[in-house]
């Protein structure tokens, strides 16, 4: 009556509350950089090609620690922690997994943002109706900050005149 | 009377010294942190240490800080601790160095329980301890330049200075005393689990003396997370300071941050912290036991040990996610509840474990020949356990009468019931015992605390927490007491972090203990202090470019390789 | 006497035994809750230390020769016991040239753990030493009380004329005493303690030679249950046909090895002194034995 097991010949189900490795679900990332704060051991970077107008979310499983703590801040359930434990691999590109995301370009200047188009539907998403003029945040929401304070620098000058001409 | 020296100790202190204190601050519940002069601090210390009506007084720990940035000077604090019913009191002494000037007088002539603290100091801030009986470097390795010290702020955590290393930088080991021969005992060893250096200076298989390198395990924590990590990061990277006692250090760093930041910790967060502390306990504890019987040859009991610890490590792997990194704690409480299956869990298998631990336990203790092995091999007397300001089950069984989770409750220990064992006898056999029964205190005291758990929130929120506070987290980790010190900075980070590991008050001991017993009882007694270098060696420079860590010494190693072609 | 004769017990004795220490691995594992490795694992531990070139810590030439000699003598060993109706070297006096190949494999190992400035290697011959000491008074007493009351100092000769008196039972349990600590079991094993000293002396050695030396401490093991085994069971099987009485004698031994290791596993290691306490114990009490059948009880 032996108590080892066989393993690896056998194989090992980890049980439903196990954190393995986590994993990002492509189709859900929107490249906000929550769980890249919130990660302790850098295992989660952002990395942004203003020039190109991509984001870069890398996850490297070498550096994981397995806390879940992505799995915790992620606004959209894009990370998830699988009850995966084997990741061994002769090659170390097998422990990094990459979500590439689309830049918003600026509609005033043409330059990349530093927020990705996913980014801005979810922002929409979840903004109270009520409280806000959707349309005019929408219209804001596609130029860079930049070009954003310009034209509220502007607006402000248009304002002041109106009232003090 | 001085202002703040609102209870009767602290009250005698500053009666005793006069105007000497020069303030008295009360920075937390049962903390209070006294400034005197770098000269004074010497003799306030031993007085503190020394009252023998006071009962078990202790060390707990030593900081040394460059406050520059702040207020021009470096400070030291000496961390005294009351305990075995005196009062849940802890008393700082503090003292403000002078950059020009970083000696005073120190406090291991008094108390060589200071030694290890006094040497850091000294290796990482430079702080010059006058008359201490033994200077040599503790923590930094051979390489490290003189004059370098890791842990002045104007050292940055990126830099990794290096200097050619000659003949002379060897460490100078003591010489053996006359007519012994020195025989080695690590840094590899079989029995011992993590490097350790012992030279046992032997006549015949006597053991006459003892001389030790430590610390090569030094790993950037303390400085890492200083710099770059913020509150709630550094939780699991001081989970991840010990690889058995991860949880106690996490709930010690989060208790140190929510004295300082004024944090409730919701009730029900306070038990199942509770539990996750004993469930560490737990196999912690069966698995030194199992660990004293290999080194002894008695392999049966210890695959045996290991068989029965194996559902405790499973248990936790259900209720967190993981059987040792659980990353159960937040500053604020904890990240998983305990629901309702998981209770009948956890029932379940603290119900088998007690059946067959208590088997276990019987059938060691009747085997004569690991019996012989463990009566009356290395005794550590009570005056050396005290001496040396000793912890945990190692100063129990000496005669010590401390316990951090009686003496100064937390969690929720101040609500439950337990015992804690001590034994007079010192040796292998009485810490063997001392942990058999603090195993089923253990499972007791989850018992209790899954009865009365309370229900409601399990994190209390929090925003900021204001700078330049001080404050001290403990736990009575498996090892013993477990103390971190945390200075708060800006924007939620660290201004500094000092952790102190059961081990670290216990290691200088060990060669009392070792003293007179035959190499053949050497790791015996080495294993039956539990020890855990990689918890006592925390700190070292690392090389963090994009946030890689890689230790200082990896082009060390690529040169030897190269050399060796 | 044919060649044959030689050849066939001692290349069974170098096959067996490693066979038995593998039996014994699986015994261990099956107490311990184990699957435990396969029963031929120890010899595929052999075979591939034999292939490998050892690394040399020291050029003296004792340290390069002990584990031939240690082997050589532990084969010697079982050249002078009876396999079935078989002895391939019998001679009067064969009991004391027993005594010499057998001790000579502890000298072989003692020498070899002095031929280094090692404080590991050196407890461990040490304690070897102290271990030979006090137990080879005792086999010696053993099987001479045996002689005595055989009248033979032959010991394929000595079992089959024994005649039944308290002395003999008490002196066939003296002898399994000695055998067991002679043979290194736990808790006798303080002189290859792993996880004091390194296994002692073998610690310095690698490839062929630590397989050589690990092949000639176990046929030392096989030799001296053999002998126990023989003591036991040919008094029994007089008149048997000579592979029947072989067939007993393995069935014996085996008994005894699960035995030994049963016992084994279920002890700590004593530290020398206490061993040596125990030994001398022992001894003393094998002295009265000795006188005992001396007076022909």
């Amino acid at each position: 009556m032996g108590v080892t097991l066989r393993y690896p010949f056998v194989s090992i189900e980890a049980p439903p509350e196990y954190r393995g490795v986590p994993h990002i679900d492509p189709e859900l990332c929107i490249g906000c950089g929550a769980c890249v704060n919130a990660c302790p051991p850098d295992a989660l970077m952002r990395i942004d090609d203003l020039k190109n107008g991509t984001r870069e979310i890398v996850l490297d499983i070498g550096r994981c620690i397995r806390c879940a703590r992505c799995e915790e801040v992620c606004p959209t359930g894009a990370v998830k922690m699988t009850g995966r434990f084997e990741v061994a691999s002769l090659d170390r590109r097998d422990h990094v997994e990459v979500v590439r995301l689309r830049l918003v370009r600026c509609e005033a200047c043409g330059e990349y943002t530093d927020y990705t188009e996913r980014q801005v539907v979810k922002a929409l998403q979840i903004l109270p109706e009520e409280e806000y003029d959707a349309e005019e945040i929408k219209a804001y929401s596609r130029i860079c900050r930049r070009c954003r304070r310009k034209l509220s620098a502007l607006g402000a000058i248009e304002a002041s005149r109106r009232f003090a001409p | 009377m001085i202002e703040g020296a609102d209870e009767k100790h602290v009250r005698e202190v500053c009666e005793r010294f006069g105007e000497r204190i020069k303030r008295v601050e009360r920075i937390a519940q049962n903390q209070w942190l006294l400034l005197v002069d770098k000269n004074d601090v010497r003799e306030v210390v031993s007085y503190v240490i020394n009252r023998k009506d006071w009962g078990e007084t202790q060390l707990s720990t030593m900081v040394g800080t460059d406050e520059r940035p702040i207020r021009g000077r470096f400070s030291i604090i000496y961390w005294l601790s009351l305990n075995g019913g005196e009062g849940d009191v802890f008393i700082g002494v503090k003292a403000y160095l002078r950059e020009e000037d970083l000696s005073y007088p120190s406090v291991t002539p008094e108390h060589p329980g200071a030694s290890w603290y006094e040497r850091e100091v000294h290796d990482l801030l430079g702080i010059e301890p006058e008359d201490h009986p033994d200077l040599r470097r503790l923590v930094l390795p051979d390489d490290w330049p003189y004059g370098v010290y890791p842990l002045r702020k104007d050292f940055d955590y990126t830099d990794s200075p290096r200097r050619e290393f000659t003949e002379e930088d060897k460490y100078p080991y003591r010489k053996p005393p006359e007519g012994t021969v020195v025989h080695p005992l690590g840094p590899y060893h079989v029995a011992l689990d993590e490097p350790g250096h012992f030279r046992l200076f032997v006549r015949g298989e006597e053991i006459v003396d003892v001389d030790y390198r430590l610390f090569y395990q030094h790993r950037g924590i303390e400085k890492i997370a200083e710099r770059r990590l913020t509150y709630d990061q550094v939780n699991f990277i001081a989970e991840r300071i010990c690889g058995i006692c991860g949880s106690s250090h996490a709930v010690a760093y989060a208790q140190a941050i929510e004295t300082a930041g004024g944090i409730e910790v919701p009730e029900r967060a306070a038990y199942i912290r509770t539990v996750m502390l004993e469930i560490e306990r737990l196999h912690s504890h069966i698995l030194n036991l199992g660990l004293a019987c290999h080194d002894a040859g008695f392999d049966t009991a210890f695959m045996h040990a290991f068989r029965i610890r194996e559902p405790v490590m499973w248990l936790a792997e259900r209720l967190t996610g993981n059987r040792k990194t659980y990353g159960m704690v937040l500053v604020g409480g904890a990240r998983r509840d305990f629901l309702d299956y998981r209770k009948g869990l956890i029932e379940k298998t603290l119900k088998r474990l007690k059946e067959e631990f208590r088997e276990w336990v019987d059938s060691t203790l009747s085997t004569g020949t690991f019996v012989k092995r463990c009566e009356g091999v290395g005794v550590l007397s009570y005056r050396d356990a005290k001496r040396w300001s000793s912890v945990g089950p190692w100063a129990r069984a000496s005669g010590r009468n401390i316990d951090v989770r009686r003496d100064h409750p937390y969690a929720a220990y101040r609500d439950l019931d337990f015992k804690v064992p001590v034994y007079r006898e010192g040796d292998v056999l009485a810490r063997c015992m001392v942990r058999a029964e603090e195993v089923f205190e253990s499972i007791w005291i989850i018992e209790q605390a899954l009865d009365q758990m309370p229900g409601g929130d399990i994190l209390a929120d929090y925003r900021e927490i204001p700078a330049r506070k001080e404050a001290l987290g403990y736990v009575e980790a498996p090892r013993g007491e477990d103390v971190h010190y945390v200075m708060t900075g800006d924007e939620n980070t660290l201004y500094r972090w000092r952790v102190r590991a059961s081990t670290y008050n216990n290691f200088p001991s060990l060669p009392d203990a070792l003293r007179g017993n035959t190499i053949a009882d050497a790791p015996l007694i080495i294993a039956s202090m539990d020890p855990c270098y990689s918890c006592t060696e925390r700190l070292q420079v690392v090389d963090v470019n994009t946030g890689r860590v890689t230790v200082v010494k990896e082009e060390e190693l690529v040169r030897g390789c190269c050399r060796w072609e | 006497m044919a060649l044959w004769e030689i050849i066939v017990p001692v290349s069974l004795v170098l096959t067996i035994a490693p066979i038995l220490d593998g039996m014994g691995r699986k015994v261990k594992a099956k107490v311990q809750m184990r699957q435990g490795p396969p029963i031929l694992q120890t010899w595929y531990d052999l075979t591939s230390l034999l292939s490998m070139e050892p690394i040399l810590p020291t050029d003296g030439l004792s340290f390069r020769l002990a584990p031939y000699v240690a082997l050589a003598s532990a084969v010697a060993a079982a050249t002078v016991l009876p396999y079935g109706g078989l002895s391939p070297l019998r001679f009067s006096g064969d009991f004391f040239v027993f005594l010499y190949v057998v001790a000579m494999v502890s000298i072989a190992y003692i020498v070899a753990g002095f031929s280094l400035p090692n404080t590991y290697t050196n407890a461990g011959a040490n304690r070897e030493m102290m271990m030979v000491l006090s137990i080879e008074p005792v086999l010696g007493v053993a099987i001479g009380i045996l002689a005595i009351n055989s009248h033979s100092l032959c010991l394929s000769y000595m079992p089959l004329h024994l005649h039944a008196s308290p002395s003999i039972f008490l002196a066939i349990g003296l002898l399994a005493y000695a055998v067991y600590v002679e043979g290194g079991f736990v808790p006798f094993d303080a002189a290859e303690a792993e996880t004091e000293i390194l296994e002692g002396t073998l610690c310095e050695y690698s490839g062929r030679l630590l397989g050589v030396f690990k092949w000639a401490l176990m046929v030392k093991r096989f030799v001296l249950l053999w002998l126990l085994g023989s003591f036991i069971v040919l008094p029994l099987t007089k008149g048997f046909p000579g592979w029947a009485v072989f067939l007993l004698q393995l069935t014996a031994v085996l008994a005894i090895y699960f035995a030994v290791v049963t016992v084994e596993a279920h002890n700590a290691r004593l530290r020398i002194d206490q061993a040596i306490r125990m030994n001398t114990k022992v001894f003393l009490a094998s002295l009265v034995v000795l006188l005992i059948a001396s007076l022909g009880w």
